[in-house]
């Protein structure tokens, strides 16, 4: 087998410079915003997951902080009988990547809005969205593009026709690659193969305005979909007269990357030109129940590791000559 | 400043058949660049550029975002664990990919044998479906002529791919059980498709329009 050098970056002096600027205006707009700061340890005790960086402290398996939500999460319920409603933080976290190419250290500032009354859900999505939109001009990115999404655009259509959870993950996969025609060859023989296709089909659409909202209207699952698309229709309402200029706000219906995790609404923040996305996040209102607290939460992780790369392939991004 | 684009088209057969289908398209490759031995290609459009490449190499260019759009067929697209957007089926260059033995010897046969040996250069794909099917066997990779391999004792029985199983008749071999359906994927770079949704929208039906 190939070994590959795990890419460990090493920040010389201007890309040090920009990651601590970087970090100090996120955490200044945040602290701003209301957001308090966490540190959670570097070290977590749950060890357990193929894409962690683990070693033993004496007898004790333990792994470096692979993600910053699970970290404090882990943390506020240890520590908090009621949730702290606003809550920031920055640092490294470390994780196996998919592709050898990769960095193992990626660096991150971000934000979790929690809460224990489930009727101040959707202010607090609106409230994340319009904190994200702010996210280009601290770091002085000229243009972005923030795509709205609902993990339940898929989940519910899948949870409504039973599939098995390996099937499940199957379409989720082709829809994530925008491939329905693989969808319909995995879902061959199942009676909703043509129903689902054709949802998916209308799902992979490029990322666009409040029409394809209406597409969905038309399809299969208008019905089961509504109230997801008229959170959706509501907020691109309430959020594109404070649009920054420079910032593009559309509906990517196909974003479901992380479809096991979030289940509501989603974020993503890209710039013309990039190759990765530079933020994202959602609504996660399984993991607190998961830990046994009735919370529900939401919130956003800027990748500045992947704003470090942007800087250096394309500077003309950047506001001024040095980003 | 919009940056220029690139489209990765593969060399061999299907590189060709999609040039022919893409003369007179705004997606044109420009005749004398492509007569030249440079692998960059001028096309029709400003700031669009092609460049050929190995099937095998392609989707990587495009999951790097060097180039925004390609065409690779869809079993060399299952071998690799490339992160790109698969956003048509061009229904080009139709295969089947098949588990193919030697005239007289049947699924069961190979079945049942305690150390099966599959010859193939398609080593995930036949994996996956070994999985599917509950079977173990010893994967023999090979890249050409794998025809050869029952023939000479090398492997048992092969998966490959199949057009009309000329190649396999002349070989005494017959088709057990198709695998999949293999085509022409026209693939896409996420970053590209997502940062850029409507430059991107247009390219693709415009190289969708012209290889149907």
């Amino acid at each position: 087998m190939p070994t590959h050098t795990p890419h460990y970056p090493d920040l010389l002096f201007a890309a040090a410079a920009r990651l601590r600027r970087w970090e100090g205006r996120l955490m200044d707009l945040l602290q701003r915003s209301g957001y308090a700061e966490l540190r959670p340890s570097l070290v977590m005790r749950e060890a357990e997951g193929e894409n962690r960086v683990r070693f033993f402290d004496g007898d004790h398996l333990v792994a470096l902080r692979w993600d910053f939500t699970e970290a404090l999460a882990r943390m506020l319920v240890r520590r908090f009988p009621e949730p702290p409603p606003r809550v920031s933080y920055a640092g490294a976290v470390f994780r196996r990547p998919a592709s050898s190419w990769e960095p193992v250290e990626r660096f991150e500032v971000g934000c979790e809005r929690l809460s224990v009354d489930p009727g101040e859900r959707a202010e607090a999505d609106l409230e994340l969205a319009q904190l994200l939109m702010a996210v280009p001009g601290a770091l002085g990115l000229q243009g972005g593009l923030l795509h709205l999404g609902s993990a339940a655009l898929l989940a519910k259509p899948l949870e409504a026709e039973n599939l098995p959870e390996t099937l499940a993950a199957r379409v989720a996969a082709c829809l994530s690659r925008r491939a329905p025609h693989r969808a319909f060859e995995a879902l061959e023989g199942h009676p909703a193969a043509r129903r689902l296709t054709e949802h998916l089909e209308r799902l992979s659409q490029p990322p666009d305005g409040p029409e394809l909202l209406d597409t969905l209207g038309e399809g299969p699952y208008a019905d089961l979909l509504a109230e997801e698309r008229s959170h959706l229709a509501r907020a691109l309402v309430r959020l594109t007269p404070l649009l920054p200029e420079g910032l593009t706000l559309q509906v990517d219906p196909a974003d479901v990357s992380g479809l096991g995790f979030y289940t509501g609404p989603t974020l993503r923040l890209w710039a013309p030109g990039a190759q990765r996305e530079l933020a994202a996040g959602g609504r996660y209102d399984g993991l607190f129940p998961q830990l046994g607290r009735p919370w529900s939460a939401a919130g956003f992780c800027v990748r500045l590791s992947a704003l470090l790369d942007l800087a250096e392939a394309r500077p003309d991004l950047f506001e001024g000559s040095e980003p | 400043m919009t940056k220029d684009l690139m489209i990765a088209l593969p060399k061999g057969r299907l590189g060709e058949a999609l040039m022919a289908r893409l003369e007179g398209t705004p997606l044109a490759l420009d005749p004398g660049a492509l007569r030249s031995r440079v692998l960059r290609i001028p096309t029709a459009t400003p700031g669009l550029s092609a460049l050929l490449l190995k099937g095998a190499d392609l989707p990587r260019y495009v999951s790097a975002g060097i180039a925004a759009l390609g065409v690779v067929g869809s079993d060399t697209l299952d071998e690799l664990d490339a992160d790109v957007l698969e956003v048509r089926d061009l229904g080009l260059g139709v295969c089947r990919l098949s588990l193919c033995a030697p005239g007289g010897v049947s699924l069961e046969d190979l079945a049942r044998r305690p150390h099966l040996r599959l010859g193939t250069k398609f080593v995930r794909s036949t994996a996956a479906w070994l999985r599917e099917q509950g079977l173990t066997a010893e994967l023999v990779p090979l890249q050409s002529s794998v025809e050869l391999a029952p023939v000479l004792g090398l492997a048992d029985a092969i998966v490959d791919l199949v057009e009309t199983g000329g190649t396999l008749r002349a070989h005494g071999l017959m088709e057990l059980h198709t695998l999949k359906r293999t085509s022409a994927r026209l693939i896409a770079s996420r970053g590209s498709f997502l940062s850029e949704p409507r430059r991107m929208d247009a390219l693709i039906r415009c190289l969708a329009e012209a290889a149907a």
